[in-house]
């Protein structure tokens, strides 16, 4: 595979509509390896959309969504994705909630995904550690052997980062991962994306301001489906268009 | 690893209950061959009938509770399977019957002599060979569930669409059984009996065979379904039926998996169906009604799904209740199964087995007592995921 | 004065068709009087031989022989016409009128006569019929003729279409004299005029017509028939076509009305509502005890007990409905399997309490008598009820379109099947609106078990046989859109009519259903699907 472009992901000029609405049109991103982005905008601007298109579970009608400068992700379904080094956390937790904390983090845990590897795996020393370990990341140690319905939203939240860690994925696309969080929480969530920013590329969608002025990133806007701006926090909150697309014309 | 796997499968509770289903394949053919008629523990033979019937449901609710409880997958036609093995079964022994049916066509079934038929058909080559017909009881339903399951898992068919497909299926099937074209007895369906790998059906010993083979077969399958949940396919099962995308976006191949518990879950209800029709002695379209499907899912809903044991109860005792009601108030049978129908739903929602046993620490809502009991009062809209 | 001046233009035209009536007038009393004796073959020749009398006086005669009523008087031998009054008879002599009344019947014997005869008689009064003051008479005389094989009665036609006034009888005489023509060796170009009539007339009969002269005829006006038989082929093929549009439009109407309250249950607020098709039985048994109350109360009304079994119907479905959705329902919203398991449930706890009611056996629902019969439209036939049904269809289903789009009611159960949350702040009160809804698409059921009273079976299974097919169609045409139900319903019900004669009843079903599991496989939306965030969530 010859690579097209050096970065990690690179979307071009892609579009997708819904029944006429225009809900991405001509959006164009690029992330480098290693890097952490946080992607705000208002509502309705498109950012769900955007993760949807990444990961395979909505189409673009047109445009190139690259992975390593040569996976053509829109050919490509949710698994092969998820498989190719992209997680997803969603907007909403979304953690197995009758089983254990630690059994959500060993389904997640990298490895084959064939049904009769599924069948034969037996939990090796190997495994056990990486969990306990990932558990301690996330600071769920203690309550490993609970059920994951029995945690806390934010908790919740953790659990699910802890599974996007256990995938071991080249590109994390964490989408609005401290609502509903207490202050204290969303402090230690940016602590805990700037660790694991440290080993891999990481997307943040969110509406917290504070929250994305903690992670300290380059910082993307969308308004209505396209790129309004980009750069430090401070430099885009400046720029009139912003203002004008968040307070409404 | 496979030894170990299995052995995966005897831990716990259900080793127990394995074991005493395979006692009970030994002890009820004793109690009813061995013992005098008189005796305190003599088993009558109606009863031995009965109750092997009884254990072909229970597979069939086990089958069910596969995919239903442990994948979230509602299949309101797995009565299809059932009657697709049992059709396999009955065409074997059809063909046994040789030259002793009414017409003593030594090969043509009576019905297509009396269909003026001048020879068999196809696709009843080999069923007069007892090991074809076997496989044929698996590969039949696990076919046409693959077949089935490979559309609609692909193009993500979830929830009560693919229940009402499924419903559909076994309407389609049930309408093109009921042609006499279609080379099964039409109407009649398969039925007259003679015998069963050269034993005839009407004798006890072989009653009692039945019986311990559709015991033996539950066990069999039971342990083997356990091992399954036991291991990491299992936890992907349930996480597919709690969160969908969350398992695909973690790259499981979701489709993959519903299709391989659908089918295998097809070919249990196939081998419930072969044991079933020599017990019963005759296969007829009527297996295939979508009323007969809901019903499984009844017994499995009432016993619990989403564990083992709880389909096994449910079928045995529903279908205990349906055989007293239909001897004592006959008119009350459907009152009885409708309500129980609503009140499972509405105030048993993990069936008798959340009654006994400690489900409850697993679960999220285990505080209030009244809300456990009568989970509607905590209902609300926005809670409850169900596929 | 106007009746009388009717009966002297039938007389004449009468004499004028007969010529020799006087001359013969001697002769008629012995000829009457030979059917008392001999065979059934002697008298078979008396009554060619009265038929060619041309005198109209033998019509009561002959209807009374074709009725069994025509005797002998044993005193004098004399053949009468008899009218049975109580135990005795009063016989009148044909030709003279007078009336002997309150014999035995033992005095009387009678003149037998056979299938053969009877119909002779009946082709052969056509004929008199022909000259009817009355042009209802004339039309049916003009269109029995059409298939009578007596090309002797040719000059007579000729006689009768100078005469004819009315330009339907007309039509009708010429066919027949077409048909004759062709039997008859008349030369080929008058035969290629009689092929073109029949043409024109169309329709089986003259194709089974034209068939069976073809070997008469020379090779020139065979192959005009063969031409002709081609066209009349290739327009039969067309009204079969439309037939079986009609079919399918009718079947359509019926899975319309059958799957349209599910549209609202399940379409537009999600509930799967497995006892809809016994909303559907509900309302056909409100219909049948309408009915059987009104025919004890008022029996003059019974042609209007659909108009009282509507709103009746209405509200028997929609109070169940309603008490279904208070009592079970509302505990299992967002959780559709169980909603399903139970409303199973409810379906049979329904089935049995109405088969304890009324009996496990079907009950009789009359046709009102502006239902019954059809209109022929060219080469259609359309039922009357079947009609009713499809314009009912389409009446419910525009007006249930109004209700949602256009009432303030409509307005909150968009509102609240949209954004639950929102709808309940602003105010409207979501449960209520819950379960208007639900009871309103129980209630348009059982409307519809109103309307399907009246093609089929009133038993307690009524509803199972509608509830698989109310769902292919709601799940085929795309959930939440009514157009969609509307576009299902119909194109199921047409496709489901063309590939009847093709495969089969019961194959064509199966194959329907094939296609939508496949074709829900294919799009698991359906038809009309809703796109974007809110289909996804």
């Amino acid at each position: 595979m010859i690579p097209l472009t050096s970065s990690l992901l690179y979307l071009d000029d892609v579009h997708v509509a819904f029944d006429g609405f225009k809900a991405i049109n001509g959006l164009s991103l690029i992330i480098e390896p290693g890097e952490m982005r946080a992607i705000i905008g208002p509502n309705g601007a498109g950012k769900t959309t955007m993760l949807d298109i990444i990961t395979g579970k909505t189409k673009p009608d047109s445009g190139d969504v690259l992975f390593e400068g040569g996976l053509d992700l829109t050919e490509k379904d949710e698994t092969e994705i998820a498989l190719a080094g992209i997680g997803r956390k969603f907007q909403k937790p979304t953690v197995f909630e009758s089983q254990t904390v630690r059994e959500n983090i060993e389904l997640a845990l990298a490895g084959s995904r064939n049904i009769l590897a599924s069948i034969l795996y037996q939990e090796g020393e190997e495994d056990y550690e990486r969990i306990t370990q990932i558990l301690e990341t996330i600071r769920l140690d203690h309550r490993a052997e609970e059920l994951a319905a029995d945690l806390s939203h934010g908790q919740k939240q953790w659990l699910e980062i802890g599974m996007l860690l256990a995938q071991d994925p080249k590109l994390l696309l964490v989408d609005e991962p401290v609502a509903g969080m207490t202050d204290a929480e969303t402090v230690e969530t940016a602590k805990l994306l700037r660790d694991i920013a440290r080993t891999r590329s990481v997307i943040v969608v969110e509406h917290d301001m504070s929250f994305i002025r903690d992670l300290d990133v380059k910082v993307t806007v969308l308004a209505e489906g396209s790129v309004l701006a980009e750069g430090s926090l401070d430099h885009v909150s400046q720029q009139p268009e912003v203002i004008e697309s968040y307070l409404g014309r | 690893m496979i030894s170990r796997f299995l052995f995966k499968g005897l831990q716990g509770k259900i080793g127990w209950v394995a074991g005493a289903i395979l006692l009970l394949s030994v002890l009820v053919p004793f109690c009813n061959l061995m013992l005098p008629e008189s005796h305190l523990l003599y088993v009558p033979d109606y009863a031995v009938s009965l109750f092997g019937k009884y254990l072909t449901y229970a597979l069939l609710a086990l089958a069910l509770d596969l995919v239903w409880g442990y994948c979230g997958i509602l299949s309101l036609g797995h009565g299809a399977f059932f009657a697709l093995g049992g059709y396999a079964m009955g065409m074997y022994l059809m063909r046994q019957i040789g030259p002793r049916g009414v017409y003593g066509d030594p090969i043509l079934p009576d019905f297509m002599v009396f269909l003026n038929w001048s020879e068999l058909p196809w696709y009843w080559w080999g069923f007069d060979q007892f090991w074809f017909a076997a496989l044929m009881t698996l590969l039949v339903p696990g076919a046409l569930a693959f077949v089935f399951g490979w559309f609609a898992f692909r193009s993500r068919v979830t929830g009560v669409y693919l229940s009402i497909i499924t419903q559909a299926l076994t309407f389609a099937l049930l309408l093109a059984f009921f042609r006499n074209d279609m080379g099964f007895g039409g109407n009649n369906g398969l039925t007259d009996f003679k015998d069963i790998l050269g034993y005839s059906l009407q004798t006890g010993t072989t009653r009692a065979g039945l019986f311990a083979a559709s015991a033996i077969a539950l066990a069999v399958c039971l342990m083997l379904s356990s091992a399954l949940i036991r291991s990491r396919l299992g936890k992907v099962l349930i996480a597919i039926r709690e969160s969908e995308s969350r398992a695909r976006f973690l790259g499981y191949r979701v489709e993959h998996v519903k299709l391989f518990v659908f089918v295998l879950s097809a070919m249990m209800a196939g081998l419930a169906g072969a044991l079933y029709v020599p017990q019963v002695g005759i296969i007829n379209p009527g297996e295939f009604a979508p009323a007969n499907s809901i019903e499984v899912v009844i017994w499995t809903a009432i016993g619990g799904r989403g564990t083992l044991i709880g389909p096994l109860l449910g079928a045995i005792s529903v279908n205990l209740g349906k055989s007293w009601f239909t001897a004592a108030l006959p008119d009350y049978w459907l009152f009885a199964l409708g309500a129980l129908f609503v009140a499972v739903t509405l105030f048993l929602p993990r069936g008798l087995m959340g009654l006994f046993s400690g489900y409850s620490t697993k679960s999220g809502k285990s505080g209030n007592p009244l809300t456990r009991w009568l989970p509607f009062l905590a209902s609300d809209r926005t809670g409850g995921k169900d596929q | 004065m106007f009746p009388i001046r009717l009966l002297l233009i039938g007389a004449l035209i009468c004499a004028a068709l007969t010529g020799q009536v006087s001359a013969h007038h001697e002769d008629l009393q012995p000829k009457i009087q030979a059917l008392a004796a001999g065979s059934l073959k002697d008298r078979a020749r008396t009554v060619e031989a009265l038929l060619k009398t041309g005198d109209s006086r033998i019509i009561p005669v002959l209807q009374h022989l074709a009725a069994g009523s025509l005797y002998v008087r044993k005193s004098d031998g004399l053949v009468v016409l008899t009218h049975k009054t109580g135990a005795s008879y009063d016989a009148t002599a044909p030709l003279t009128g007078e009336v002997t009344a309150g014999l035995a019947k033992r005095a009387l014997k009678k003149i037998k006569a056979n299938n053969s005869l009877r119909r002779r008689i009946k082709k052969g009064l056509s004929l008199f019929a022909l000259s009817s003051p009355e042009e209802d008479e004339r039309l049916a005389a003009a269109q029995t003729l059409l298939t009578s094989k007596d090309i002797s009665i040719l000059p007579l036609l000729e006689t009768r279409l100078e005469a004819e006034q009315d330009e339907e009888i007309r039509t009708a005489l010429l066919e027949a004299k077409a048909a004759m023509t062709l039997q008859s060796d008349a030369s080929d170009a008058e035969k290629t005029a009689a092929i073109s009539i029949l043409e024109e007339m169309g329709g089986r009969q003259a194709m089974s017509l034209l068939s069976q002269v073809e070997p008469l005829l020379s090779k020139a006006v065979k192959e005009q028939v063969l031409a002709a038989k081609g066209r009349l082929e290739s327009e039969r093929q067309l009204w079969e076509l439309l037939q079986n549009g009609w079919y399918g439009l009718s079947l359509g109407s019926v899975l319309l009305l059958a799957s349209i309250g599910l549209a609202i249950t399940f379409g537009v607020m999600g509930v799967i509502n497995m006892a809809h098709g016994e909303m559907v039985m509900i309302g056909a048994y409100t219909t049948y005890t309408v009915q059987t109350v009104i025919q004890s109360v008022a029996p003059g009304l019974l042609e209007f007990s659909l108009l009282f079994a509507l709103p009746l119907a209405f509200l028997a479905a929609g109070s169940v409905g309603f008490a279904m959705e208070r009592g079970v329902i509302r505990f299992l919203y967002g959780r559709p399997l169980e909603t399903l398991l139970a409303t199973w449930g409810i379906s049979l706890f329904l089935q049995q309490a109405v088969r304890t009611i009324f009996g496990p056996t079907n009950q009789e629902v009359i046709n009102p008598s502006w239902m019954s019969g059809a209109i022929e439209l060219g080469g259609l036939s359309l039922t009357l009820n079947r009609i009713w049904i499809l314009l009912f269809a389409i009446a419910v289903f525009a007006a249930l379109f109004l209700l949602i789009k256009r009432s303030h009611m409509g307005l909150q159960m968009r509102a609240v099947t949209q954004n639950r949350q929102m709808a309940s702040s602003m105010g409207i009160r979501t449960p209520w609106v819950d379960a208007f809804t639900f009871a309103l698409g129980s209630g348009i059921a059982g409307i519809a078990g109103v309307a399907l009273s009246q093609i089929g079976n009133v038993s307690p299974n009524l509803g199972q046989t509608y509830i698989i097919d109310s769902f292919m169609v709601v799940v085929f045409g795309g959930v939440g859109n009514l157009w969609g139900t509307l576009i299902g319903a119909l194109s199921l019900g047409i496709a489901n009519k063309f590939m009847e004669p093709l495969a089969g009843a019961v194959l064509a079903k199966i194959l329907v259903l094939a296609f939508i599991i496949l074709f829900i496989q294919k799009r698991p939306s359906g038809l009309f699907a809703l796109k974007g965030r809110a289909a996804q969530s």
